[in-house]
């Protein structure tokens, strides 16, 4: 079973989960396997990042840990408890995409309300509230109604909620969308804090460039099934060597730097992949052994976004 | 504090809620005003019909169905609170503007009512305790219908079923006045129902102590049946994104 965090206890245990999804009226016919035997474990203090193309998987798998829906097969536990549980809800907190809120309610009331049902006193609700409305920056617009709240301060408030109990884990969908620049720096802020503090964060988000600056761990999902998992060594696998070269006739072909695999070529620019720098002599010399005239030769690791992107491609062919 | 805050939620949620209220309270005073009703109209069965039957749908239209189409739900039910907590406090919530709403309606019309000597004020306190009894049963099943119904349809629904069961149960007792199917149906709509009949027969003062005790036990009864089946429909029911 893939395992991230550095705890003995799992916080999350998933095992062999499958979630398929069937209509009452149209049954097995069209009935979606949104996730297939996924299993995992997450421990505690770690941020992992939940990543894949759309439709991959990535709200059910969320959805599943927060208890919103069952799983067709398998099992799920938060903190060693099913996930449905009252227990295991006193250890999580769940922000959606796009969260809503009643219209009608202030920023205050809303989390008044939360705090209420989290069943804090009066006045443990009175200071939970001024301290939350503080922390994610909404003091000012807190008797405004959520109604006439922007996208950005609906994500702040639903990220304030989650934060009543002081959640040991938090799941986040999208929580960035609508955020602003600065917003989304105090959200990374917020989410080292927690994770020093130790608590797990797991998020899933388009925003590759955001995510590795939170987490080096990631969960790559495609079509209901782990891809990868674990740390930034093993989800960058792929190294490249960048080559600049001065334009020649007929220019070099793929066969001609074989076994290594040419990922991009351009008159004046070569990315080649390789496994690690002792490679990159071998290289050269096939470059050179073809009639290329070597400019600039630059060691390279893929970001999150590019092995996204050849993840996606390997997995389409 | 969490008992509070869901109990004044279900006031809260909407504007047309509070509306609701002023506009049913203004329409009882406002009729003591013109000329009509005459002397036969019964206070007691128009606050029956119209707060104890038709207020609840309106009150908890979209109690829940509001929170699961628009997926505020998944803010709710990841929160440590049992379902069937998450229930009985909005049903409760429900049923005390019922209370309040019915109480002030028989004080406006008493009052009215001693000073104008329009309509007729008969067992006008058992139309209200009758009224409340009903008021219940119809906010349980609509509430529960609810969980599975998108949006505010659950009010529409039973206006709809309501009015197409006591459609068929005319035609049947008219068309086949003695078949056993007939017996059947009636039966059903009369004990597994909101005791409508059973109900306006107590507030008629039609039924003895004993009698007039059971009719109250029913209803209490179903209203208790109605509302676990929601508790259970919460508690068991997935929550997908938004467009559920």
């Amino acid at each position: 079973m893939d395992a991230v965090g550095h705890s003995a206890t799992p916080l999350i245990e998933c095992r062999e989960v499958t979630k398929t999804y069937r209509s009452i009226w149209t049954g097995r016919s069209q009935a979606v396997c949104a996730l297939r035997d996924v299993s995992l474990e997450i421990g505690a203090g770690t941020i992992v990042g939940l990543i894949g193309p759309n439709g991959a998987g990535k709200t059910t798998f969320l959805s599943l840990i927060a208890g919103l829906i069952h799983p067709s097969k398998g099992l799920v536990r938060v903190g060693g408890h099913p996930a449905r549980s009252i227990e295991a809800r006193e250890l999580l907190a769940y922000v959606p995409e796009s969260p809503v809120f009643l219209a009608r309610y202030s920023a205050r009331a809303v989390l008044r309300y939360h705090a209420a049902l989290h069943g804090l006193s009066r006045r443990e609700i009175g200071d939970v509230t001024e301290r939350l409305l503080k922390q994610v920056k909404l003091r000012e617009y807190a008797r405004r109604r959520v109604g006439g709240f922007s996208q950005g301060m609906r994500q702040r408030l639903a990220l304030g909620v989650a934060l009543i109990n002081r959640p040991r884990l938090l799941l986040l969908d999208e929580p960035s969308n609508g955020l602003d620049p600065i917003g989304v720096i105090e959200l990374r802020r917020v989410l080292s804090d927690l994770r020093q503090a130790g608590a797990t964060v797991v998020i899933s988000s388009h925003r590759l460039g955001e995510l590795e600056k939170l987490t080096s761990e990631y969960i790559f999902l495609d079509k209901g099934r782990i891809v990868r998992f674990g740390d930034e060594a093993a989800s960058r696998q792929e190294a490249f060597v960048r080559v600049d070269l001065l334009p020649s006739g007929a220019g070099i072909n793929a066969e001609q730097v074989a076994p290594h695999r040419l990922l991009e070529r351009s008159p004046t620019r070569m990315r080649i992949a390789v496994t690690g720098i002792e490679e990159v002599p071998d290289v050269v010399r096939r470059l050179t052994d073809a009639g290329g005239r070597i400019t600039g030769v630059q060691l390279e690791s893929e970001d999150v976004e590019q092995a996204f992107v050849r993840l996606c491609q390997e997995r389409a062919s | 504090m969490k008992a509070y805050e869901i109990i004044m939620e279900t006031l809260l949620r909407k504007t047309f809620l509070r509306v609701i209220h002023l506009a049913w309270l203004g329409t009882y005073a406002a009729l003591f005003l013109i000329p009509w009703p005459p002397e036969v109209w019964n206070w007691g069965a128009c606050v029956f019909g119209w707060s104890g039957c038709l207020l609840p749908l309106l009150l908890s239209a979209g109690i829940f169905g509001d929170d699961i189409a628009s997926g505020r739900i998944s803010l709710l039910v990841t929160k440590p609170i049992r379902p069937e907590y998450l229930y009985a406090c909005r049903w409760l919530g429900v049923s005390l503007q019922g209370a309040i709403h019915l109480a002030i309606a028989g004080g406006v019309i008493f009052t009215l009512h001693g000073f104008t000597g329009r309509g007729n004020a008969e067992h006008l306190a058992l139309w209200l305790l009758a009224a409340w009894l009903i008021f219940n049963t119809w906010a349980a099943l609509s509430t529960s219908l609810s969980v599975v119904v998108k949006r505010e349809h659950n009010g529409m629904l039973l206006v709809l079923g309501a009015g197409m069961v006591a459609l068929g149960v005319s035609l049947l007792t008219g068309l086949f006045p003695g078949s056993y199917g007939t017996k059947l149906f009636t039966g059903f709509v009369r004990w597994a129902c909101p005791p409508v009949e059973l109900l306006v027969d107590l507030a008629k003062a039609r039924r003895s102590l004993w009698g007039g005790l059971g009719d109250v036990g029913h209803s209490i009864m179903l209203t208790v049946f109605y509302g676990v089946l929601g508790m259970i429909l919460l508690s068991r029911r997935e929550y997908k994104r938004t467009g559920d």
